[in-house]
Order: C-alpha cells, then structure tokens, then sequence
C-alpha cells in the first residue's frame, strides 16, 4: 500500500468509527440548534484525531500535511452525511485568509485553533443586494473614525452569519476611484454593537444564509487584512483558495443507482419504467456525464499527487454536475407521480428526490452561477473577450446607479 | 482507474500529431468527398510508417506490442486532422479478433500484415440499424459465407473482414478473405471511408467463434473499436472547439469580436466541457481493457464523444455563420466526419442500452 492509501484507509476507519454518533440515524429528528451542537462535538472529535486542518500548518493547530490529504479525508468523509456543514464556509475561506493576512498572530493562533475544534465560526460578508457576481461593486462603507473605522451597509446571502463568531468583510473605503481600487478587507466581530443578523428562509424552508445589517459598527485598525483600497486582490485571494475540494459528480444530490433502483420499481405503461427507452436513455446520459466528471477528479488527484497543477477541467464539476441533478430530479418525481407529493422538509437532497429538486436551484448560483462559471471558462481557460463592462474604469461614485 | 500519460506516450501525442499535421490537409481532403473509391494516401502511408498500424499488436506478430491507450493517442490526432481512411480503426478491430478469438495458425497468417498496415481489415457486424443484429444478414454453412453486409466501413479495399454471421440459428464470428467477395461502392457522405457492400456467393471462411459466445466476442470487438473512434471523435470535437474560438476571436460585429458576446462564448464554453468529459471517459476506458467494468466504460466514452463531436459540428459551424456552410472553409468535412463516426460501431441507441443494461444489472 502507499502511504495515501494506508492514509486513506485509515480515514475510512475513523470516518466509519463515527457513524454511530454522528451519522444520518444520529441527526434524525434533530432541529437546526441541536444539530449544531452535534456538529460542534464532531467537529471537536475531527480535530482530536488529526482530521481537522489536514494541511494547515502544525504551529496554527493543523497537521502539516498536503491537499492531496485532506481531499482524500473529505472523499471518505463525504460518504456519510456528518453534521460539517456549519463549518465548511468558516475553515473553507475565512480562516484560511486570516492565517494568511491576519496582522496579530497571536489572536490569529487562538481564532484559528477555535475555529478548528468547533468553538467557533466564521461567516464570509461579499455578497450585496445590489450584486453578488459583481462583487466589486459593493455598497457597503467604511469611514475613517479617530483611528479606526465604521462601517455602515448590508450584505446578503451569508451562509451560516447567524451561528457566527466572526466575520471577514470587503468594504468600500473610497468611492472616488474605479470600483475595485476603492476596496479594503477587515474581519469584524459577530456580536458586536449594530450588526444585525436576520435569517432569509429559502425556498426549501431552511434558513442557513441571512441579510446582515451594519450600522455604525465601529472596528480599530487592526482589523485590517489588507492595504487601504487592496481589498479586491484579497477578496480573489479568497476565491482562490480552495480550487480543488473534494467534488462530488452527483452535485451533491442523490446517486444515480437510487435513480435506477427507483426505475425497476415504478412501472410505466404497465411495464418497468427501467424498460422504457425515455427512461434509459436519461440513465445513460447522466452516467456517461458523471463518469467524465469522476475520472476528472481522479486524474486531478493523481497530478497532485505526483506534484503537478491540475487542469482547468475542474471547473467544470458544479456547472455540470449541478443542472443535471436539477433535471434528472424532475424526473424521478415524474416517474412517481402523485406518489411524489409527500414533502418532508427536513429530508436531505442527497436522498430524497423532491429535497434534492427544490434546493437544486441554490446549487446553480451560489458560489458562482452557471452563467458565472461559463464566462471563467471561457474567458480564463479559452482566451475569449470580457464582456462589455461599461463601468470599467469610471469613478465608483459616477457610475449610474 | 485513471491515468497520466507518461513521457513515451505523450511523444507518441506530439510525434503524431507533428506528421499529420504536415501530411494531411483540407485541402487533400475536400476533393476526396467527391470521389467514391479513393482515400488519402498520404494519411495511411503516414500510419503504417509511423508503426501506428503495429502498435496495439502482439509482438510475437509484428506489433508493438502497446494498447488501447497509446492507439487512442493517435486517434485523437487523427480525429483532429481528420484520418484520410478508416483503415487504422477497422483493421485494429479485425486484428483483435484474431488475436482474442483466432487459431495459432490464423493468427500467424493474418496478423504479421495487419500489423504492417500490408494488409487492410474490415468488421461486418451491421445490419442497418443494429449493430449485432439477433439474425445476422450473412448465412455460414460448411465453411462458406453467402449473402451480403451492407455498408462496411474500409470495406471497399480490405483483405480480410470479421463478419457477425448466423450459423444454423446461432451466431457466429467468421474471417472472411475478401478476395472471393464482390464488393459494390457506397456513394456516401463521407467518401473517404470507403463504405462498401461486401457480397459472398460461397465465399470460404473459417469460423473463429461458435454460438451464443459469438456475441459477446463481437461485443468485446465493438467496444474496442469504440475506444479508439471515442478518441478520434474527441480529437475532432477539440479541433472544432479550437476553430470556433479562433473564429470568435477573430470575427467582428458591432465593434467587438464575436467571442465578447455571451451567446458566442458560453456555447464555445459548453464545448469545452463537453470535449473534457469526452476526454476523461475516452482516456479511463482506454485504461480499463481487460477489466471487469471496460463494455461500462466504452459505452460511456462512446456516448459522450458522440455527443461532443455532433454538437461541436454543429455549434462551430453556426458560429461561423455564412462562412461556415461553404464548400471552400471546409467545416463540412468535420460534420460529415461527426455523422459517420457517430454511425460506425453502432450508434448512441444501441451503447444507451448496452450500458443501462449494465448499470441495472441486466448485462450479459
């Protein structure tokens, strides 16, 4: 065996080890509150054993090791539906970028090995409700105040800002020159004086993203993670962390063999709907994607592994994987019927076809719409124009609003 | 299992990619669509120079004794360069079946000359629409084939072929020597395939597999073929992607390139994708052969090349607009090409069920 798989098989063992306390079965029946507290035990029970910032550095509380590690940690973990999902934005981006930006390294160890033992969490302030693909765009502001600052705005869509310690936050500093050159970037404190945080209950009935209100939060100086108006480089910063998570084909909904399991037992004109050529020809397509897909991520592996950069291709996985789940979703509640009208809210998209259906929707924006992602292929991997930014280069202050 | 290509074979890549590009031209190719009965001889001198013709071969019988996944290299290269002749493909598949299914003494008559390129191979399997048909069009009996395969790719010039028979009321694999067959030219779209009916009146033959057997060895067959035509299809699919985007940059309408505009460069987008799952599945089942999942894997790979080369035919060409529908820019040569590949070892309805058939657990 090699060391990854003697690595691998490891994980699997702990990851297996775990089921009982904080698998599928353990989460059921559990509010969001109780889940949390759930995932904050397993979360401390991750970083007890080594799995929590896989290749993050030792002296920050991590393991030291590669990215090749810790993909391969979260391709076992992903297997069973662990309560992680309050902490994937926090280690995923925000604490990432402090360990990198952050000024006062002291306060930066102790965040950091809070953050990876589950104490605490961090939420990610881009988004606006005038633009979440524009991200430079943004209105939020702040101003100078004696020798620190206060900011004064809104932003929207942020994931998990409820449950929130802590923040990281791109602001406009100066509206007088091109949007992007007037940006700065600050962590700021959850629960400090005038943020307000208020859930936005999603289509599917879940409340994990929320609008967050500032007025007049008052921030020292030191919050700041990036030079007055260099904000932007440390937003894309951001962006680019993490390019190689471990991707799932199915776009984090159900697997196809519950697609055909459900194909031989629902019949179609009297016969097995898996008889039916409509039918066979959806389960061909979709398997023939995601079988592209897996053997992109293997081979992504296998360059990392051997120490080389991966292929652009993986930027393909949400765009792909995502609308196609959305669809092949539709129909497997087509092939029920009115069977298919019982909704249990609380079910996961990743076995229930309605869950899987309703919550595809977010999949296809967030973290980059479909739309989003085309023009980065094309414009980054294919060499194709921008498009036509009338904005570009104009004062921020003097673009119409 | 997947694969990096390591340094021999991604020579074999450049190396092939440099002598097509130097031997074979549109401009060789455009007059050959006119001209039923000749293929480029340029482009098959190339491959048996090159040993391509040897490479996936035993040693012990001329050939170089590599697989699926370095004759998918130079696929991949012919698909982009558009091959002058079908040959590469079809005389690999009729050499497989040599190899796999024949007698030492089949093997020793036959392979040494498929794996110089000196002799040329063709499968029959067809029959319209089905690509192991349950009563195949051709009867053996006593060692002998009658009756007719109809529209045999390379058929027109092959030595040998592999026909999917029917013997009493099984199947049969047989090898058939051409030279005692009549063959009557296929005016087709793509004339360079040299598509030919191959028409036995007690041609002899000799049986390579006998029964049910027979099926699931013309199967095996098939789906070899598949590999490499998934390769050339997503050779063909890249090259179009490429002209599409050259085009897009290049072009201009309301005081920009094409290519700023979003209903330009998103289909060049989703080009790309396609072409990148083709790859991935074509190079994956490539490195299956021999295992267990392979028929899974190159019905996959087939499928989505399929798809790739048919929509990047149709997609450079609307991208070029009125340009991109004349004779002289040559685009039509690759939605021919797109078509006939499409055609050749079976279509997408035929893999769809090959492969449902399998992930349902229905498979033979």
């Amino acid at each position: 065996m090699t060391d990854l798989e003697t690595y691998r098989a490891k994980a699997e063992t702990w990851c297996e080890s775990m089921v009982p306390a904080f698998g599928k079965a353990a989460r059921e029946g559990l509010g969001v509150e109780e889940d949390l507290a759930l995932g904050r035990r397993y979360q401390k029970a991750k970083f007890d054993a080594g799995y929590a910032g896989i290749n993050w550095p030792v002296d920050l509380g991590g393991q030291g090791l590669g990215h090749i590690e810790k993909i391969t940690f979260e391709a076992e973990e992903m297997k069973h539906g662990f309560p992680n999902v309050y902490f994937g934005i926090s280690l995923g981006m925000p604490v990432p970028v402090l360990m990198q930006f952050g000024s006062d390294r002291a306060f930066v160890k102790e965040r950091v090995l809070k953050a990876l033992q589950g104490e605490e969490i961090w939420c990610q302030l881009f988004s606006e409700p005038s633009g979440g693909t524009d991200l430079a765009g943004l209105r939020t502001r702040a101003e100078t105040d004696g020798n620190g600052w206060k900011i004064n705005g809104q932003k929207v869509w942020t994931s998990w800002a409820q449950y929130s310690d802590y923040g990281v936050i791109v602001v406009r500093t100066d509206p007088t020159v091109a949007k992007h050159k007037g940006l700065t970037y600050f962590w700021v404190d959850m629960k400090a004086p005038g943020v307000t945080v208020r859930p936005i209950k999603l289509a599917g009935g879940d409340s994990h993203v929320n609008e967050v209100f500032f007025d007049d939060v008052k921030i020292s100086d030191d919050h700041r993670m990036s030079p007055v108006g260099g904000g932007f480089a440390v937003a894309l910063a951001t962006l680019m962390i993490e390019r190689y998570v471990a991707t799932d084909s199915a776009g984090f909904g159900p697997h196809l063999s519950l697609f055909v399991d459900l194909a031989k037992e629902v019949k179609l004109n009297g016969r097995p709907a898996i008889e039916d050529g409509r039918i066979r020809q959806q389960i061909a397509r979709n398997h023939t994607m995601r079988a592209g897909l897996d053997s992109i991520n293997r081979r992504a592996r296998l360059m990392m592994q051997a120490g080389m950069t991966p292929g652009p291709e993986g930027a393909l996985n949400k765009l792909v994987a995502v609308r196609s789940r959305q669809k092949l979703s539709e129909l497997a509640l087509d092939l029920q019927g009115t069977d298919a009208f019982p909704f249990d809210e609380h079910a996961s998209s990743r076995d229930d076809w309605a869950s899987s259906w309703i919550n595809a929707p977010t999949g296809r924006i967030a973290g980059g719409s479909d739309e989003t992602l085309l023009n980065t292929i094309a414009e980054r991997i294919l060499g194709l124009p921008q498009d036509h930014r009338p904005d570009k280069g104009v004062p921020f202050n003097q673009i119409p609003a | 299992m997947s694969i990096l290509y390591d340094e021999g074979q991604q020579a074999i890549a450049t190396e092939s990619r440099r002598a097509l590009e130097a031997r074979v031209s549109k401009d060789d190719l455009l007059p050959l669509l006119q001209d039923s009965g000749k293929y480029h001889d340029g482009f098959w001198t190339t491959a048996k120079e090159q040993g391509w013709t040897a490479l996936a071969l035993p040693e012990a019988h001329g050939g170089l004794d590599l697989g699926l996944v370095e004759l998918g290299l130079i696929a991949h290269q012919a698909g982009r360069s558009l091959s002058g002749a079908p040959f590469l493909t079809s005389s690999f598949g009729a050499a497989k079946a040599i190899e796999l299914y024949g007698s030492d003494e089949q093997k020793a008559r036959w392979l040494p000359g498929l794996a110089s390129g000196e002799t040329i191979g063709a499968i029959a399997f067809a029959t319209g629409p089905d690509p192991l048909p349950a009563t195949p069009s051709v009867a053996l009996d006593g060692g002998r084939v009658d009756g007719t395969a109809a529209g045999v790719s390379g058929g027109l010039f092959a030595d040998v072929a592999i026909v999917f028979a029917r013997e009493d009321s099984a199947p049969a694999l047989a090898i058939v020597d051409l030279g005692g067959a009549k063959r009557k030219a296929i005016g087709s779209f793509d004339n360079s395939r040299c598509i030919a009916d191959l028409i036995f009146a007690g041609v002899p033959a000799e049986t390579l597999v006998s029964g049910e057997a027979a099926r699931a060895a013309a199967l095996h067959i098939l789906a070899l073929q598949a590999v490499v035509t998934a390769h050339e299809q997503t050779g063909g699919a890249e090259a179009l992607m490429e002209i599409a985007r050259d085009y897009a940059l290049t072009r201009k309408a309301f005081g920009q390139p094409i290519g700023a505009f979003q209903s330009i460069k998103h289909r060049i987008a989703e080009l790309y994708g396609l072409v990148e799952l083709a790859r991935a599945n074509a190079i994956h089942a490539a490195a299956r052969e021999g295992q267990d999942d392979f028929i899974t894997a190159a019905a996959a790979a087939r499928l989505s090349a399929t798809e790739a080369y048919d929509t990047a035919a149709r997609d450079c060409v609307q991208i070029h607009g009125g340009i991109g529908v004349t004779w002289e820019i040559g685009l039509h040569l690759h939605m021919r090409r797109a078509r006939t590949l499409a055609l050749e070892q079976g279509s997408s309805f035929f893999w769809e069920d090959v492969l449902v058939d399998r992930l349902a657990g229905e498979g033979a």
